[in-house]
């Protein structure tokens, strides 16, 4: 059947109209509980890398957040500082960089004179499945625990201070990006932390 | 054109014309995932999803849907089933998601759901339409669990993730780099094709 170029245009406008009104719906429909998911996973994310209990149910999760971690907002930068019977233990800052394939985001904790790190979490990466995106793993993220900042020179893989770090075998590229990133991150980001 | 049998349909989608393994379509995401039995899974549940809705929305306006504008049309409402998808599953299985993260992209791009359009659903009514999305997707699923099942037990020696290959096993790395899965569809692709050969040979053909 031949048509004309105006119904093939007043098609495609309708069509195109008729799916995005589609797609706005269902992203208006669900985007508050997208984002409450989202402020939850942050939660569950600064609640690991703080070494803290992060399993249960999710209101269990909000308040065992809000009871042991407080947010503070400077104006080059947003951490979480957690505090125990109004004693600081620690801070969680932000960090992002580039891996293989993507942004690499997560929340890497310090103990409260910034010298050793106390947890490392990713939030949000991209790299190869199976390979690269192995640096989520618990035995991954675990390792960090303990690693000392106050060491001259940058972080490496092998053997510091009795404790081991190991990279993911057929991934160097992401796994030297995580350090890279680490190492930008003592450099550049906890300086900004305020100390109290 | 006489309505093709759901038994037809499956039988050709699953096996005689597998999308993977005789169309050689979806080979991109199949080398990608499949060393890992979950995400392919969640990748193949993905894809039979989206091409089985864009078969039935594509069918049900193929007489509306101007022929030199067509592929415009297919990609729109592919990608309006995958972002839906996706946002859905956002919302009320959030740790599904994050597995799935990184493969929405690569379902919209799959070959096999505008394959599908083009070659099924702008010919044939919704609902048979609808099936042979499903079983292409499924017979995509079925293809890559197969790879994976061998990747994952000699790369990793687990099986979704649960350990069955005893302690002292020593794992293949080649089996979790992207070349391993160049030589199993490949022989996968060998096999099939070598029997069909044979079955036309005898067949007098």
């Amino acid at each position: 059947m031949k048509r004309g170029y105006v119904y093939t245009i007043v098609f495609m406008l309708i069509v195109s109209a008729v799916f995005t009104f589609f797609l706005a719906g269902t992203n208006a429909l669900t985007a508050e509980r997208i984002a409450e998911n989202s402020r939850l996973d942050e939660m569950k994310s600064v609640l690991y890398a703080f070494n803290l209990d992060a399993e249960g149910t999710n209101e269990a999760i909000a308040q065992r957040f809000t009871q042991a971690v407080q947010k503070t907002e400077t104006s080059n930068l947003t951490y979480y500082t957690h505090i125990e019977n109004g004693e600081t233990k620690g801070y969680a800052v932000p960090f992002a960089g580039g891996g293989l394939w993507g942004t690499i985001r997560g929340w890497l904790a310090v103990s409260p004179d910034l010298a050793q790190v106390q947890g490392l979490v990713f939030t949000d990466q991209n790299e190869t499945p199976g390979l690269g995106g192995r640096i989520v793993e618990r035995w991954y993220t675990d390792q960090f625990r303990g690693v000392k900042l106050d060491l001259e020179g940058p972080l490496t893989y092998g053997v510091k201070d009795g404790v081991q770090l190991d990279a993911i075998t057929g991934a160097t590229q992401s796994s030297n990006a995580v350090l890279r990133i680490l190492n930008e991150v003592r450099a550049e980001v906890l300086p900004l932390v305020e100390v109290k | 054109m006489p309505v093709e049998s759901n038994k037809s349909i499956i039988k050709r989608n699953m096996f005689t014309e597998n999308q993977v393994l005789r169309a050689i379509l979806g080979i991109c995401s199949s080398l990608a995932v499949t060393n890992n039995m979950s995400n392919s899974l969640v990748m193949g549940l993905g894809v039979t999803f989206a091409t089985a809705l864009s078969s039935l929305t594509l069918s049900a306006m193929r007489n509306l849907i101007p022929h030199r504008i067509r592929m415009i049309v297919q990609t729109l409402v592919i990608a309006s089933w995958v972002i839906v998808v996706d946002i859905v599953i956002r919302a009320y299985l959030p740790d599904v998601s994050k597995q799935l993260g990184p493969y929405v992209g690569l379902i919209i791009t799959n070959c096999i759901v505008m394959g599908r359009a083009e070659a099924y659903a702008q010919k044939n009514p919704p609902l048979p339409s609808f099936m042979d999305g499903l079983f292409a997707g499924l017979g995509y699923t079925m293809v890559l669990l197969i790879v994976s099942f061998i990747r994952e037990l000699l790369g990793f020696g687990t099986v979704f993730g649960i350990q069955v290959m005893p302690e002292s096993f020593e794992v293949w790395t080649i089996m979790v780099m992207p070349p391993a899965a160049f030589f199993i569809i490949g022989s996968m692709i060998w096999f099939i094709t070598a029997r069909k050969i044979k079955r036309e040979q005898k067949g007098g053909k």
